[in-house]
């Protein structure tokens, strides 16, 4: 919560163009589900070097949880937003509607 | 990384970037609707047609097509659209692990116990019918099951499109078994393979 009249802090880690992709994709499925990491890679159209350095950015923020398993004898990496995260992109898209309404209420 | 230098969007790109985010993700997890609706919309347009041709409206063949080759036709494009649908099922279900994975095991065993039951009924039944009735109830019976699986399906994802699509096989089939064999056997060429094959095509451009 912000103080009346000043403006609603951005949080960072979510503010990134490349991370805010990730969480709103992520914040998409339900609870209780992961998304495989190739299928993110996919759907976001980034290099997989690229993803795992905004995953682990998201990780060490509590934002996301990474779950490395087989399938077989595959490896296959799962992802899915935490409870931390859900809550923070919920922070962030009030905080981004805030200063709309701020803007246009001028 | 390049992120931190981008210019700040405004706010209002920031929600855009947010929704269009949220609708490429339901599209992506929702699977390719040319995979799931054409290949059988393809098979039914084909089989059913050849019912059509043997059938005819008036109990008259059109064609020399004899029940045998009609049903192979129509058993054998089925193979193939269930091929093809099940490659599209199997590499939309890798893409995520957890409930999402629970419902659709569940609604697949669903799909085959409608088709096992309503086959042991039609067995039973089909064999105290003329062969054109019988064939009516196999035809009849299995459009029940699929229409009413698509209903549900919309249900379990919230997926308006499909529960439509179902509620127009139900529709489709109603009209063809209260018409009579030959009927059937057009209105399900025409109208639900046709129909799967354009709406294939169009959630394929309007996802």
């Amino acid at each position: 919560m912000t103080a009346e009249g000043s403006l609603p802090e951005l949080d960072p880690v979510i503010h990134a163009q490349a991370r805010l992709r990730v969480v709103s994709a992520l914040n998409t499925l339900a609870d209780g589900n992961e998304m495989a990491f190739p299928a993110l890679k996919e759907l976001l159209g980034m290099t997989a070097g690229n993803l795992s350095v905004h995953l682990t950015k998201l990780e060490d923020a509590g934002y996301v949880q990474i779950t490395k398993t087989h399938k077989g004898r595959t490896p296959v990496t799962y992802v899915s937003l935490t409870k931390r995260g859900r809550l923070a992109f919920d922070d962030y898209t009030r905080a981004i509607r805030a200063l709309l309404d701020t803007a246009g209420g001028n | 990384m390049v992120d931190e230098s981008e210019r700040a969007p405004s706010p209002e790109e920031t929600l855009r970037l947010i929704e269009r985010q949220r609708a490429d993700t339901v599209r992506q997890l929702r699977g390719n609707p040319l995979l799931q609706y054409v290949p059988w919309g393809v098979a039914w347009a084909i089989g059913f047609t050849a019912y059509f041709l043997h059938y005819g409206l008036d109990g008259t063949p059109y064609a020399p097509i004899t029940e045998a080759q009609a049903l192979a036709t129509l058993m054998g494009a089925q193979l193939v659209a269930g091929a093809v649908a099940a490659y599209g099922i199997t590499k939309q279900s890798a893409q995520t692990r957890g409930d999402n994975s629970a419902r659709g095991t569940m609604y697949g065993y669903t799909w085959f116990a409608g088709f096992l039951l309503m086959s042991v009924i039609a067995i039973r039944i089909s064999p105290m019918l003329p062969p054109a009735e019988a064939g009516l109830v196999w035809a009849g019976a299995s459009l029940l099951v699929v229409g009413i699986l698509y209903m549900a399906g919309g249900a379990i994802w919230l997926d308006w499109r499909m529960f439509f699509v179902g509620a127009w096989v139900v529709a489709v089939d109603a009209s063809g078994v209260l018409l009579g064999p030959g009927w059937h056997a057009l209105l399900t060429a025409v109208l639900l393979g046709g129909g799967f094959i354009a709406a294939g095509l169009w959630f394929r451009r309007r996802p």
